[in-house]
């Protein structure tokens, strides 16, 4: 288990990891989500002792990075695809980590075959694409066999065959028990991987739930009704409790209400149903919603001046009101 | 990978020691192509360009029937830019790290940061004390053999006074200019800074040391590192300078002091 408790980093003024709490259970893929530059790397190297806090702690089991006893049997890591030099042989590249983690060098051969580079063991690794350094990256965390595993954008340069891949790999990983947190930018791949995430943005805890949950508590569910009535749906949805927009087609958006209580509600005032359908925001949704105030760098609208602010993305989040935070 | 484990980490395998990262370093510097290729240059320049310098000079027009009075130096002229390579090859051994980003996971494999840095001064040191010993040797029986029989030289002998120390110290100053580097990329983790610091104090302070009032300038000169450091190439004691052990040990001190100032910013730093 990964437990970060009140972690932060500065860099100068730039506070990069701020007061971050969350724990990381075994057993399931856990996304750790964020905009760029939202402080998931620097919180991923101050977790593997690369990095020292300013203040707070990491630690793995318990125990700080570098008080673990045999390191890389107990956490394995990916942070950067490119960390090897560009000039020695992949496998010679995994015998020199091997030795220094006291892991039998056979095990090189296991990894390279399991990540799929075995033919080109023997090659620089100064040749390898993206694709290729990203799945010696991932074998070299594997090199351990260890329980916990922290991979830093794994997905990062390769193709669509290797996303599945890794997909699989880290599903696989997670299933046998082990502890496997990843980071991504891309929420939608998230969605297929993880089954838990924990967002941040500007180095602070925005979310910590389950994929479901997060999708659900999002302010982008909404439910569409159509009715040739609306005039007598409108006020019971409203002293319901719910907020409620009518687009110009005369569809009625309502949030705050699920679909069963707003069909109850058409029927009791008598109006016929047309259209009733609950609208899930997608986890990209929710994660746009969630991030909105963080993103560091935020494009704006090319027609807007530099001064002004740039109006908010309009969408159905735009009109509701803001819901309670996520985080537990 | 099919076998199931158990989520606990704290029953994992046997702990790695000091010597898995020594054997760890020495893979690292054996598997790399450029290690024999950047010694087979330096030796190629210490010994070739030692061996031309000598040929020049045993076949200047004579000016006067005088004996050179410090043929080792001469046959050990080249080792000025054997020094330099040495030097540059052990900023290498740690700014390739930080360039390429290895240091990552190398810090990740051993946490104990100074354990990595002793295993790579200790795999260093004898990588480079034995090539430029063998180095050192050769460039001196090449050179002499050239010599040999010519008027200019009072041919040195291997078991002339000093003349061994002299060819042995070349070695041992070869390995502490490597060192120098490799403290120095620990340091500064910049390639470019790292070989320019070197160079700044190698060769550059020395020449500002030069042009300085001899009453100032000799007792820098006297106690400057890499200056006393020399004298153990030297068969003859020069002026103004320490003998040359304390020479050697000055330089040694530098050294240590410098690679200790290396451990404990590479301890209290962010990797």
């Amino acid at each position: 288990m990964i437990q970060v408790r009140h972690l932060t980093k500065h860099f100068g003024p730039t506070v990069a990891v701020d007061d971050l709490s969350f724990e990381v259970q075994p057993g399931a893929v856990t996304g750790f989500l964020g905009p760029n530059g939202a402080g998931k790397t620097t919180t991923l190297r101050l977790v593997l002792g690369l990095a020292r806090p300013d203040k707070g702690t990491a630690t793995i089991d318990g125990v700080s990075y570098q008080h673990l006893r045999a390191p890389m049997s107990q956490v394995g890591a990916l942070l950067d695809a490119k960390s090897y030099h560009p000039g020695r042989k992949a496998h010679d590249h995994l015998v020199a980590l091997a030795q220094a983690g006291h892991v039998p060098t056979r095990r090189v051969d296991d990894v390279l075959d399991l990540v799929g580079l075995t033919d080109v063991a023997n090659r620089r690794v100064g040749t390898f694409s993206l694709g290729m350094a990203q799945r010696l990256g991932i074998a070299a965390a594997l090199l351990g066999d260890p329980p916990i595993l922290i991979f830093d954008e794994p997905v990062n340069g390769l193709d669509p065959e290797g996303i599945v891949w890794a997909r699989k790999l880290m599903q696989s990983l997670a299933a046998q028990g082990r502890t496997v947190l990843v980071s991504s930018h891309l929420m939608s791949e998230m969605a297929l991987t993880a089954s838990h995430v924990i967002v941040i943005g500007k180095g602070h805890l925005i979310a910590d739930s389950t994929v479901d949950q997060l999708i659900k508590r999002t302010p982008g569910a909404v439910v569409r009704l159509r009715t040739p009535m609306s005039q007598l749906v409108l006020p019971r949805l409203e002293s319901a409790g719910a907020t409620v927009q009518t687009d110009p087609d005369g569809t009625i958006i309502v949030s705050g209400l699920g679909a069963p209580a707003v069909g109850d509600i058409a029927f009791q005032a008598g109006a016929p149903v047309h259209e009733l359908s609950a609208v899930e925001a997608s986890l990209e949704e929710a994660f746009m919603e969630l991030t909105r105030e963080d993103v560091e760098f935020q494009a704006h609208d090319a027609t807007s001046t530099a001064a002004r602010p740039a109006p908010p993305p309009p969408g159905p989040a735009q009109m509701l009101p803001p819901t309670a935070p996520l985080v537990p | 990978m099919t076998q199931t484990i158990s989520a606990q980490a704290t029953s994992a395998g046997p702990k790695p020691g000091p010597l898995d990262t020594l054997r760890s370093e020495w893979t690292k510097l054996r598997t790399l192509r450029s290690t024999p290729i950047t010694l087979a240059v330096i030796a190629v320049i210490v010994i070739g360009l030692s061996a031309l310098i000598t040929l020049a000079v045993v076949n200047s027009p004579r000016r006067g029937t005088r004996a050179i009075d410090n043929p080792v130096s001469i046959i050990q002229s080249a080792w000025f830019f054997g020094l330099l390579a040495f030097m540059v090859l052990g900023v290498l051994v740690v700014t390739n790290e930080y360039s390429s980003g290895l240091i990552g996971p190398t810090f990740l494999a051993t946490p104990r940061r100074l354990r990595v840095l002793i295993a790579k001064v200790s795999v260093f040191t004898v990588v480079t004390l034995a090539a430029g010993e063998v180095m050192s040797f050769i460039n001196f029986f090449t050179s002499t053999a050239i010599a040999s029989g010519t008027t200019r030289f009072v041919d040195p002998a291997i078991g002339d006074h000093n003349v061994l120390r002299a060819v042995v110290g070349m070695g041992i100053d070869a390995a502490l200019a490597g060192l120098m580097g490799l403290a120095l990329g620990a340091l500064l983790r910049s390639t470019a800074w790292s070989i320019a610091a070197g160079v700044g104090i190698t060769f550059v302070v020395p020449i500002i040391i030069a042009i300085l009032p001899s009453s100032w300038g000799n007792p820098i000169d006297e106690y400057w590192p890499t200056q006393a450091g020399s004298q153990l190439e030297e068969v003859t004691r020069q002026a103004h300078s320490l003998t040359a052990w304390w020479g050697t040990g000055d330089l040694v001190l530098f050294v240590v002091v410098l690679l200790v100032v290396a451990g404990y910013a590479l301890v209290k730093r962010d990797a």
